[in-house]
């Protein structure tokens, strides 16, 4: 396991604690038109509009699967003609390899379309996303990828409120739980004292309901 | 929240997030049941038989086997293709569904996944070991060859095969994977004991939820979705060129990439069923997979079974019509030669069986369902075996004419690709969340 924050590194948060999507998507919706800015929301499902109620623009990870795809389509073609008519054609039944036997060569040039998309994509997704096997998880609430939805602000950006005013109206919005004072934390090979402990730390600031 | 009121609840019980967790998790988490330990127990067995068999036919040759100069495809690509065509419903669960906004796909489509990806490693065997030299199997590789500078052929069917098949196991096993992230971090954030804290930290990549990941995540599996969609098309129609591209009368026919396609997604829904019906009733997941459920693929079934009905009649009054004397030959040599017998077995399972599911009891009654799921996936074997065998045994030279009759060494390979199937598969259940947690959270109140 590589020990190594992600994202959060040695910020501290407000987090609201949310057990239904649509409170969460109108206490996000709330706070934004009050001028808060959001770090970040934690589901453990994909809660739809949640991305555009957070103002984040589509994900450009389209066009490099279609460059990907471009380039898959280029080494099948490449790796046939090259192969099948540059510098060994087969002749069978006295049939001539060149250019026109193109359209056998579509089977490959298809399936090395798809086979680099659907890699590159992900491979770039996983970079997108700072993911990597045995990276250590950064998590502000053990339940986050359970049942708990949390909207994360960053304490040390600059808001139009005040941190006790936008405790109250996360707690308004419905929320079941909100910190004022979060570390991030991660689960694997942690013990659960030590899990406790961190845990335990966290439970700063306003503890409401 | 969307909600039809014709539509009935796709996930039963009144299940909250923290339910669909403790259901989902509980398998995993707890010791295996005596049940589990049976099946896996007695897949094993036959995965051993699969070695046994496998071992010898390497050690003593395909002598073993019964193929011959007529017959020279013999139960091999039979079950070849009958693996590659079980496969078909996952990918078209999982891709088509989701592009047709499909709901109900969604506590199915893990396990379903799951089975594409074990069989089509049944699959791979058979076209690995039919070579004779299980060994040189890399040979239909585009690599340089040690007797100077001659390449695989690109203008063989065969060959579009070895990449097909390769992209379809590569991008299945991705598109399962990146559905499965989410679920491993659930387990690994409940996770108590040091191995799996650490293995399935390990596999959830440092998933934590956020937003921005989702959003990400959401795009790629409907691209994944987009492109296995054309992929799973290609790849049976891939297999079917196999034998369409040849000159063999039974075989060189243009209907057969569409009815291969149907009667791979047909055989492919017949076995989820089969898998779907026990492991719903084994593990207690008649909440999330419902009548409604069971209803939706079965008529799936019904259709794809109708869709290869009518190729089985349209593919004989062609041959009838088409004034070629062989190809006329083939097709009644079918249906009255020696064969006559897996015919009707095939006529019967795929044709007849199927269309009682115009009735709605049948439809909706799990241990009448099971038993037509197990009719389909037996049709689809002698749909392959009568397509394979009842055209190459009497070809153009009657003194070629043989009759072919499986050995103990083929018969036990196959039923050692059960066992390695339901290995996997028990092995998958064991350890793998089988219902997609994250996606069953986001239909929980919905009617649709």
């Amino acid at each position: 396991m590589v020990d190594k924050s992600i994202l959060l590194d040695n910020k501290k948060f407000t987090v609201g604690t949310f057990t239904d999507s649509d409170k969460l998507l109108h206490a996000v919706e709330t706070l934004r038109k009050k001028g808060v800015k959001i770090f970040d929301c934690y589901t453990p499902f994909p809660v739809h509009h949640l991305d555009h109620a957070l103002g984040y623009t589509r994900t450009n990870l389209t066009i490099g699967a279609f460059l990907c795809g471009m380039l898959g389509s280029l080494s099948g073609f490449t790796l046939a003609y090259s192969m099948n008519v540059v510098d060994w054609p087969m002749i069978i039944g006295g049939k001539p390899q060149d250019i026109n036997v193109f359209t056998s060569f579509i089977p490959v040039i298809f399936e090395l379309t798809i086979l680099f998309t659907a890699f590159g994509m992900v491979i770039m997704f996983f970079a997108r996303n700072r993911m990597m096997h045995g990276i250590k998880e950064d998590l502000l609430d053990r339940r986050q990828t359970d049942d708990h939805l949390l909207i994360a602000i960053d304490n040390s950006e600059a808001q139009s409120l005040s941190n006790d005013e936008i405790q109250t109206i996360l707690v308004n919005e419905g929320a079941v739980k909100v910190k004022g004072n979060v570390e991030a934390f991660n689960t694997s090979l942690t013990t659960e004292e030590d899990l406790e402990i961190v845990i335990g730390n966290n439970e700063g600031a306003a503890v409401i309901n | 929240m969307y909600t039809a009121d014709i539509r009935k609840p796709l996930v039963l019980g009144g299940k909250t997030y923290t339910d669909v967790t403790n259901d989902v998790c509980r398998p995993i988490e707890n010791k295996p049941t005596n049940s589990w330990w049976l099946g896996f127990s007695i897949a094993v067995l036959l995965l051993l038989i699969l070695a046994g068999t496998l071992a010898w036919t390497v050690w003593e040759g395909i002598g073993t086997w019964n193929v011959n100069k007529s017959v020279m495809w013999g139960w091999d690509i039979t079950n070849f293709v009958f693996w590659v065509g079980i496969g078909h419903a996952g990918t078209l669960i999982s891709a088509v569904l989701l592009l047709f906004r499909q709901k109900w796909r969604m506590s199915i489509n893990r396990s379903a996944e799951a089975m594409t990806i074990f069989a089509v490693f049944c699959a791979a065997i058979f076209p690995l070991f039919h070579m004779g030299r299980v060994w040189l199997g890399f040979w239909p590789l585009p690599l340089p060859n040690a007797f100077g500078s001659l390449w695989v052929n690109f203008n063989s069917p065969l060959l579009w095969d070895v990449f097909a098949i390769s992209t379809y196991l590569s991008v299945s096993l991705v598109f399962w994977y990146l559905g499965l992230i989410p679920d491993i971090a659930t387990i690994r954030d409940r996770a108590t004991s040091k191995a799996r804290k650490f293995w399935y930290g390990f596999f959830a990549m440092g998933w934590n939820g956020s937003a921005k990941a989702w959003g990400r995540y959401e795009v790629v599996a409907l691209i994944l979705a987009g492109i296995s969609t054309p992929l799973v098309l290609s790849v049976h129609t891939i297999v079917s060129m196999d034998f369409a591209t040849s000159v063999i009368p039974g075989w060189h026919t243009t209907i057969f990439p569409p009815y291969f396609v149907a009667g791979a997604i047909f055989s492919g829904f017949g076995m989820v069923l089969t898998l779907l019906l026990i492991a719903r009733h084994v593990m207690n997941y008649e909440n999330y997979i419902t009548s409604e459920h069971l209803e939706a693929m079965t008529k799936i079934i019904l259709l794809t079974g109708s869709i290869v009905g009518v190729a089985y009649i349209t593919e004989f009054v062609i041959a009838a019509y088409s004034g070629y004397e062989y190809e006329q030959y083939a097709f009644a040599n079918r249906m009255f030669g020696p064969y006559a017998w897996a015919y009707w077995t095939m006529m019967f399972c795929n044709l007849m069986a199927p269309q009682v599911f115009w009735s709605k009891w049948a439809r909706t009654t799990p241990w009448f369902i099971f038993v037509i799921s197990i009719v389909v996936n037996i049709g689809m074997w002698f749909e392959r075996f009568v397509i394979i065998v009842t055209s190459l045994h009497r070809d153009f030279l009657p003194s070629s004419w043989v009759m072919y009759h499986a050995t103990w060494v083929e018969v036990g390979i196959f039923l050692g690709t059960f066992g390695l199937f339901f290995t996997c598969f028990f092995l998958f259940a064991k350890f793998l969340p089988v219902i997609n947690m994250a996606e069953v959270k986001t239909i929980i109140k919905d009617n649709e």
